[in-house]
């Protein structure tokens, strides 16, 4: 599933408004642990099935492995090891979100990939105290016909793991 | 008409003009290189020569207005000689021009004598320029941008009144982008242009590549493209099934046959076209040398060979600075005075050797001379004085462990910090240069004969030789240029000294890492299944370490993917490759993983 059409809309997708005029915000949307998660459209390169990984060795934990993107190795990172959730078998709808993060490509392991969604900004409210995830790396919660969509920050996620990979090191 | 005695000399005339062609025609190659390496002292040198050697020959035939103007252009390329006039558009232009007027003269001196000139323009215009005076007549911006067809006149013009008539005055550039007539881009390349220097354009991402080198790679891909209508008639023939099994499986081989050959020359033809003959690098040591042995007031000769050895473009770009560090080294602390060669009975004038020439997949380059050599005992005392190296581990170090010695940083040996080199960065510098392009340096010395130091580089960066083995389930790709050798051990042979793992081969004892244990893999047994351990032997610098892994799945030309994103880094993996099933295998680094050996045991 690609999704480029919509980034190469740039602007016009994103800056979206609905028949009354709201903003609009669009969203990936992706279920981990029972959660529905959403990851901005624009931060979104492609959605693709789940590959043969080459574990990293003495990598962090949650880095699953690299895969072979088009002739590109990228990382991929275990979304439910970064938030400490417990482990699940990869199934059939097991899916790798590709996402530019921090200047990077990395790919996100999530149970499954439902929808693009589209949502009023002005219904996405600060984060509340989430018990499984940090809310930290959450910008927000979005709610769409009593759904919560839980608004992830990938680019926070990342940096704040990148730093734990350096620590990790420096102690070793 | 314009006549003289000399130029009415028949055979004397011939000469004339048979040199000025000469020389001209080399003054248009040496302007068109001088472009792309304005900083060419070399260039520069011989582009003066050029036009002065016209000044004086077309002063003896009595041409005054060639001498006139080579009067004029010798003005501003002296100035460009001694730097202290910046090469730009401008001035190359005035000195095409002034090179198309030579041969505009001579040819009139051919047909039977020289015309009137009218060269004022030229004159004065290359007269400002030897006065250094700021340049003149600077294209202006909107003009540059109508010529590149960014606006039209009418919306220059409109654009210039709206520019002067804002208060405060705005720049054209900026109205230009205010009414998005222009992307900012285009009013910075536009800008760029203006400035004019030639070259302003990054000169490293161009490559200029012999047109030989460009027709072998089309014959190659014309090859490959016969070569796959084959197999699309192939694939046609199979599936209408008008071809038996055995004659497609035979006609299926033969095809993979010719495609790998094509492929791995093709791959030959296209790194082929990144490749330039060191010449490039060697060509300013003569300057060099000669300048700093007068300096030292030493007499030095240099020797070159190989120059015409060709490598890759990079490669190129990044050994100019260690070979230079190199020769520095020798010309200021090996070669003696004079005084000093001649009373321990060599020559008065050193030499240096510099060459460089093609071992298999690897280019190797080489800095000898035969001066004093190094004194091992001086490095021992300097490593002791400075920490470098403990007095217990220097007992158990061969002589060749200790001149490496020297790469170590903060390694000097020379007291007097000169001008040239002995500053404390020295050879670790060299050595640093030389990994990062997966290269090796050795040094060989021997007191009073000389210095030899060694540079073994591969001869591309892109492609990477390399040995594939297997460590639990995992595939790991090795540099071959540091496996120096694979080994079948029986575990009883390893033995342990100070709770490290080693193994006697032949006469020395090699450190050893397991690698499942290194990278946390399963904890299952090491080795084949049959009782042996696989055992590759890498060199890391100039000591070697044993690699423990399951299994060795044979040699393969690999190409380097960086391993970066925000994973960040790891160490002991240099990088990344793609099998030829498509998944991702992990380039091993071994200097990193003895450096980790090193530090777990510290």
């Amino acid at each position: 599933m690609q999704v480029n059409q919509a980034r190469n809309s740039h602007g016009k997708t994103h800056g979206a408004q609905d028949a009354q005029g709201a903003d609009l915000l669009q969203l990936v949307s992706f279920h981990l642990g029972g959660e529905e998660f959403g990851l901005d459209i624009l931060k979104v390169q492609e959605i693709i099935r789940l590959q043969d990984l080459t574990r990293v060795p003495n990598s962090p934990d949650y880095v699953e492995g690299v895969i072979n993107l088009r002739g590109k190795v990228i990382p991929v990172i275990g979304l439910r090891k970064r938030f400490r959730l417990e482990g699940r078998d990869h199934d059939a709808q097991t899916r790798i979100v590709v996402s530019e993060v921090n200047g990077g490509v990395l790919g996100f392991i999530v149970d499954s990939v439902s929808e693009v969604l589209r949502i009023p900004v002005a219904t996405v409210e600060p984060p509340p105290r989430l018990g499984k995830v940090d809310r930290e790396y959450v910008s927000g919660v979005g709610k769409l016909d009593g759904r919560l969509l839980i608004l992830l920050d990938v680019d926070r996620l990342m940096s704040d793991a990148e730093q734990a990979t350096a620590d990790k090191i420096a102690a070793a | 008409m314009m006549s003289n005695e000399m130029a009415n000399d028949a055979g004397l005339l011939r000469e004339y003009l048979v040199e000025c062609e000469e020389l001209l025609q080399q003054l248009d190659q040496d302007l068109v290189a001088l472009e792309s390496a304005p900083a060419s002292a070399d260039l520069l040198n011989r582009i003066f020569r050029a036009v002065h050697t016209i000044k004086g020959t077309s002063g003896f035939m009595g041409f005054t207005p060639i001498v006139g103007l080579a009067h004029h252009a010798e003005d501003v390329l002296n100035l460009l000689r001694k730097g202290e006039r910046k090469f730009t558009r401008r001035v190359m232009d005035l000195l095409l021009r002034s090179l198309d007027n030579f041969r505009h003269m001579m040819r009139d001196v051919r047909a039977g004598g020289l015309q009137t000139y009218a060269l004022e323009d030229l004159f004065s215009a290359l007269k400002a320029l030897a006065q250094g005076q700021p340049e003149p007549d600077r294209p202006r911006l909107g003009e540059i941008m109508v010529v590149q067809n960014v606006i039209n006149h009418q919306e220059l013009s409109a654009s210039l009144a709206e520019a002067s008539q804002s208060v405060p005055p705005k720049k054209l550039g900026e109205v230009l982008v205010e009414k998005q007539l222009a992307t900012e881009n285009q009013v910075k390349e536009a800008l760029d242009r203006q400035a004019g220097a030639p070259g302003a354009r990054d000169s490293a991402r161009t490559l200029r590549v012999d047109v030989a080198k460009i027709d072998d790679l089309v014959n190659l891909v014309g090859e490959l493209v016969l070569e796959r209508n084959r197999l699309l008639q192939l694939s046609r023939d199979f599936s209408a099934q008008a071809i038996p099994a055995e004659k497609f499986e035979a006609a299926l081989t033969h095809s993979a046959a010719r495609l790998s050959f094509i492929t791995g020359e093709l791959q030959t033809a296209s790194l082929k076209t990144r490749m330039v003959p060191i010449d490039m690098v060697f060509r300013k040591f003569p300057r060099l040398v000669r300048d700093i042995a007068r300096n030292l007031g030493k007499d030095v000769e240099l020797l070159i060979s190989g120059e015409h050895t060709e490598l890759d473009k990079t490669v190129v770009e990044e050994i100019g600075d260690p070979l230079v560090h190199l020769v520095r080294n020798a010309l200021d602390h090996a070669i003696e005075p004079a005084a000093v060669r001649l009373a321990r009975g060599k020559p008065a004038a050193g030499v240096i050797r510099l060459s460089a020439q093609q071992e298999g997949e690897y280019i190797v380059i080489s800095v000898s001379d035969d001066g004093a050599g190094i004194d091992p005992q001086r490095i021992v005392r300097k490593a002791l004085e400075k920490g470098l190296v403990t007095e217990e581990r220097l007992r158990s170090m061969t002589p060749q462990e200790i001149l490496d010695l020297i790469f170590l940083p903060g390694f000097s040996t020379v007291e007097k910090v000169s001008d040239l080199s002995g500053r404390g960065v020295g050879m670790d510098v060299v050595r640093t240069n030389l990994k990062k392009l997966n290269g090796v340096a050795t040094l060989e010395s021997a007191v009073g004969v000389g210095t030899t130091v060694t540079l073994r580089l591969p001869l591309t960066l892109a492609i990477l030789p390399a040995l594939l083995v297997r460590v639990a389930e995992e595939t790991y790709v090795l540099p071959l240029h540091s496996v120096v050798e694979t080994l079948r051990v029986r575990p009883i042979e390893v033995h342990r000294i100070e709770d490290r793992e080693v193994l006697r081969v032949r006469d020395s004892v090699i450190p050893l890492v397991r690698l499942r244990e290194r990278f946390r893999l399963q904890q299952t047994q090491d080795g084949d299944g049959k009782g042996f351990l696989c055992v590759v032997i890498v060199v890391v610098g100039q000591r070697r370490i044993g690699l423990i892994v399951d299994q060795l799945l044979g040699q393969e030309e690999t190409v380097i993917k960086p391993l970066d994103g925000s994973v960040g880094h790891i160490p002991g993996l240099a990088g990344a490759t793609i099998g030829g099933d498509g998944r991702v295998r992990l380039i091993l680094d071994p200097t990193a993983i003895a450096r980790n050996r090193d530090e777990v045991h510290a």
